[in-house]
């Protein structure tokens, strides 16, 4: 392949973002070879149910990250790009669809047990061009460095999501959800139809200076993902609501990007 | 052109059927005589005749129904006789078969000699139901004309022997219709005419006919040649107790394999890896692959099944356990391979035709394609073949139900049949109510249909009762009572459960009108400290699968929000509350 590809165009270096988010990335795309760390902060759902795992899973968080993840393969595996999700059995499959994930180029490993674990995400970051995993409790750090070289070398994104205290350095860029608010139900009526989130990306080299970011997750529209400042998101996101219900729209255009501080 | 020897069996789905020819008899497809027996023929039924009518000419006829599996069991008694005496026999249908004469006339003497040989072997073998007739010509067409005369046609004499013979053996209506308007109504008569008018003016039908007709059938005959078998096995001598040693054995045993499938064209798409170790462990595996094995392939396969067999499997089986010395030395393993590898056996399970692979250059399958296939299938050998899933969506009112997970390599079908890819439900802030679309059971099928229609146009908050009406296979169901987009992000496998209460702290029901018994306040996530509700949706009940009284489920769902933002969706059933997704 490399034979073959002499020079690689910058438009191969990056795997494609749903425009929401590529606002956000440098050079509007999720870089091949980058760690991205998924994260919820404590902010979301800080109460004390929030930390109750479930068997291997995610656990009943709820805190979004679960969806910001899914949403950063919704846009390499729309492209064509394989994608893998590993240590995740408890994932909404339905919800992955409803973002616009292609299900047929999602591979997903539920259940890996702790000691083959890095064996299992060594041999996809070798095959596939995103992968989404969830690390054991106790990931060692040279294991999460080792991955994090590998997924360099590769040029696959390796996206650890809710990783606990593995790779609290050497991430490329970290999204962490610090807010999540939903819209829809009343008292008892209605249902839940979109969401907000607000999300921190920060990182290293260009994604070092912290910035917030609010997501809005309409429903409805599939692959579409509400709109964050930019014009030309917007216009795209207003493409994608073309055949949607004009009632499941976003109730009003308040998503910006804010620079903290 | 083939010297051909056909065999035919007049009468054959009567024969097959068990009946003498003495018996008035006829089978029918479609209304219509396809074969009938000699009696029935002498009171005048023939081919073609509606059955009406041929009861009519035959008031005694039995009627036998057309069973072409039943001809051709019956005629692999005849095929059986004829294949002793040549392996390579076409049966062109039951009751009819062919052979190339070229060898086996040789051998037995000439044409004369081996007709009579198979003629007798044929009858033998058939004990009198039937009479079987033998004849010689040249190609097939021909030679089956000639077995209905019981004739053996010289060499060289074909065209001769056809001439005077109708046109309409030729079995093509239109032409021959065509032809006998023009005044030609004998093969000789149509041989006469110049190929190439023949072929400008009546095409390529007229082209194939015209060929027969002059007796210079060009087709080959399509005998079945015995499938040879195709397993290749090496002994390993001493013992492989290494994976490199087992795999290095493998790729020179995949080498010949895969050069005896290329000199046939043929590739193979799966492969079952069979080992067997000193002890006797019998260890078998099939693997797929989605294009066709090479024999790099094939030993990259062999290397991760004996990595997965060897590797890690072996756990301890000491009883008691604390008397194990643990690790290695543990006497009583269990589990993986106990010795070296003694035998390595390929067996290609499915092979087909290679056609050659060429990458997509826009779309397609891509060189990406291979490599996540590949590394998928690696993975498989590590965990197992269901460690590496893909979903596919189907029908079904919860999160789970929609989903199948099927193992990577496998055909995506899903498990119930529904709507492609989820939509949102419709229904704007409904509030709860209660009863329309709660039909009784089916009485007929349009209260049925009127069931479905009124479930259709349910509202969130509506209680559906599931139609007992499977839909026609053109129509997708539609899932009444399924939960609105979006879905919950996280479907935990083990849910937990969740105790809802209202603000007094008495427990939430819902009512048989699909109506909580009292507004929900508060939560307490497995058993976590109470948390307030802050707003909520629902209930959605849905009674599925209530004709069947092992399988019924009876759910009410209610989604959550919480004061701090986090959302939940929770089902009741059997009077208690679970986690059933969590919108992460």
């Amino acid at each position: 392949m490399h034979l073959v590809h002499a020079t690689v165009l910058a438009g191969e270096c990056v795997l494609p973002l749903v425009p929401a988010l590529a606002a956000t990335f440098p050079g509007a795309g999720l870089r091949r070879g980058s760690t991205v760390v998924v994260d919820a902060g404590a902010g979301v759902g800080a109460g004390a149910g929030a930390g109750v795992g479930v068997g291997a899973g995610v656990g009943v968080g709820a805190q979004g990250a679960v969806s910001l993840a899914l949403l950063l393969a919704t846009g390499a595996s729309g492209a064509g790009s394989w994608c893998a999700v590993v240590g995740v059995p408890d994932l909404g499959l339905v919800a992955a669809a409803e973002l616009g994930a292609r299900l047929d180029r999602l591979a997903l490993v539920p259940h890996v047990e702790p000691r083959q674990w890095v064996t299992v995400v060594g041999a996809l970051l070798d095959s596939v061009d995103l992968v989404i995993a969830h690390p054991p409790a106790h990931l060692r750090d040279g294991d999460a460095r080792r991955l994090t070289a590998r997924a360099r070398e590769r040029g696959t994104t390796l996206v650890p999501l809710r990783p606990g205290r593995a790779w609290s350095e050497g991430a490329d860029v970290r999204l962490t959800v610090t807010g999540s608010r939903w819209e829809g139900p009343g008292a008892g009526d209605g249902h839940l139809r979109s969401r907000r989130l607000d999300v921190t990306v920060g990182g290293r080299g260009s994604a070092a200076r912290p910035r917030r970011l609010q997501l809005s997750l309409p429903v409805g529209a599939v692959g579409a993902v509400g709109a964050v400042g930019a014009v030309g998101a917007v216009g795209a996101v207003g493409a994608a609501f073309a055949g949607a219900d004009a009632d499941r729209l976003p109730d009003g255009p308040i998503e910006r990007i804010r620079t903290a501080g | 052109m083939t010297r051909t020897l056909a065999v035919w069996c007049p009468d054959w789905p009567l024969v097959a059927a068990g009946i003498g020819p003495d018996v008035p008899a006829a089978a029918f497809h479609a209304n219509r005589v396809i074969a009938c027996t000699s009696a029935a023929r002498a009171e005048g039924v023939v081919r073609g005749l509606r059955r009406r009518e041929a009861q009519g000419r035959c008031p005694e006829l039995v009627v036998e129904h057309h069973d072409p599996a039943r001809d051709a069991r019956a005629f692999e008694t005849v095929v059986g006789a004829v294949a002793a005496f040549t392996p390579r026999v076409e049966v062109t249908r039951p009751g009819l078969c062919a052979l190339a004469t070229r060898g086996p006339s040789r051998y037995f003497g000439g044409d004369e000699a081996l007709a009579a040989r198979i003629r007798f072997a044929v009858d033998e073998r058939l004990a009198g139901r039937c009479g079987c007739r033998v004849g010689v010509a040249d190609g097939p067409f021909a030679a089956t004309l000639a077995a209905r005369r019981d004739l053996i046609v010289a060499g060289g004499a074909t065209a001769a022997f056809l001439a005077p013979l109708p046109l309409r053996l030729l079995d093509e209506p239109e032409l021959v219709d065509l032809l006998g308007r023009l005044g030609i109504r004998t093969m000789g008569a149509f041989a006469r005419l110049p190929a190439s008018e023949v072929t400008g003016r009546f095409g390529t039908v007229g082209a194939a006919a015209h060929r027969l007709a002059r007796g210079e059938e060009d087709r080959a005959l399509a005998s079945a040649v015995p499938r040879p078998d195709l397993a290749v096995q090496v002994a390993l001598e001493p013992p492989a107790d290494r994976v490199d040693t087992a795999a290095f054995a493998a790729k020179s045993l995949a080498d010949g394999l895969c050069a005896t499938l290329a000199a046939a064209g043929m590739a193979c798409t799966c492969i079952r890896i069979e080992a067997e170790t000193e002890h006797g462990e019998e260890l078998s595996r099939a693997w797929r692959h989605h294009r066709a094995f090479t024999p790099a392939a094939v030993a990259q396969r062999v290397r991760w099944q004996l990595e997965g067999w060897l590797a890690g499997q072996q756990q301890c089986g000491c009883l008691p356990a604390e008397g194990c010395p643990g690790g290695s030395a543990c006497p009583n393993p269990v589990g993986g391979t106990t010795g070296g590898l003694t035998l390595l056996r390929l067996v290609p399970e499915e092979v087909d035709p290679d056609r050659g692979r060429q990458s997509g250059f826009w779309g397609g399958s891509t060189e990406a394609d291979e490599r996540a296939a590949q590394g998928l299938a690696r993975i498989q050998g590590l965990l197992g073949p269901h460690a590496v899933v893909t979903a596919v969506l189907g029908g079904g009112r919860g999160p789970a139900d929609q989903v199948r997970l099927v193992p990577w390599g496998e055909p995506r079908l899903p498990a119930r049949p529904g709507p492609g890819s989820p939509t949102a439900d419709g229904g704007a802030g409904a509030a709860v109510a209660t009863g329309a679309g709660a039909a009784s059971p089916p009485r007929s099928r349009s209260s049925a249909r009127a069931s479905v229609v009124r479930a259709r146009s349910a509202r969130p908050g509506t209680r559906v009762r599931t139609s007992g009406r499977s839909p026609s296979p053109t129509e997708q169901p539609t899932w009444p009572g399924r939960l609105p987009s979006p879905s919950p992000a996280v479907v935990p496998v083990d849910p937990p459960p969740v105790a809802v209460v209202d603000a007094a702290g008495v427990a939430v029901g819902v009512t048989s009108r699909s109506l909580p018994t009292n507004p929900p306040a508060r939560v307490s996530i497995d058993g976590g400290p109470w948390e307030d509700i802050d707003t909520w949706a629902g209930p959605w009940t849905a009674d599925e699968r209530w004709w069947d009284p092992t399988d019924r489920h009876r759910r009410a769902r209610l989604q959550v929000v919480l004061g701090d933002g986090r959302a939940y969706l929770l089902s009741l059933e059997g009077g208690r509350w679970w986690v059933e997704g969590v919108y992460d």
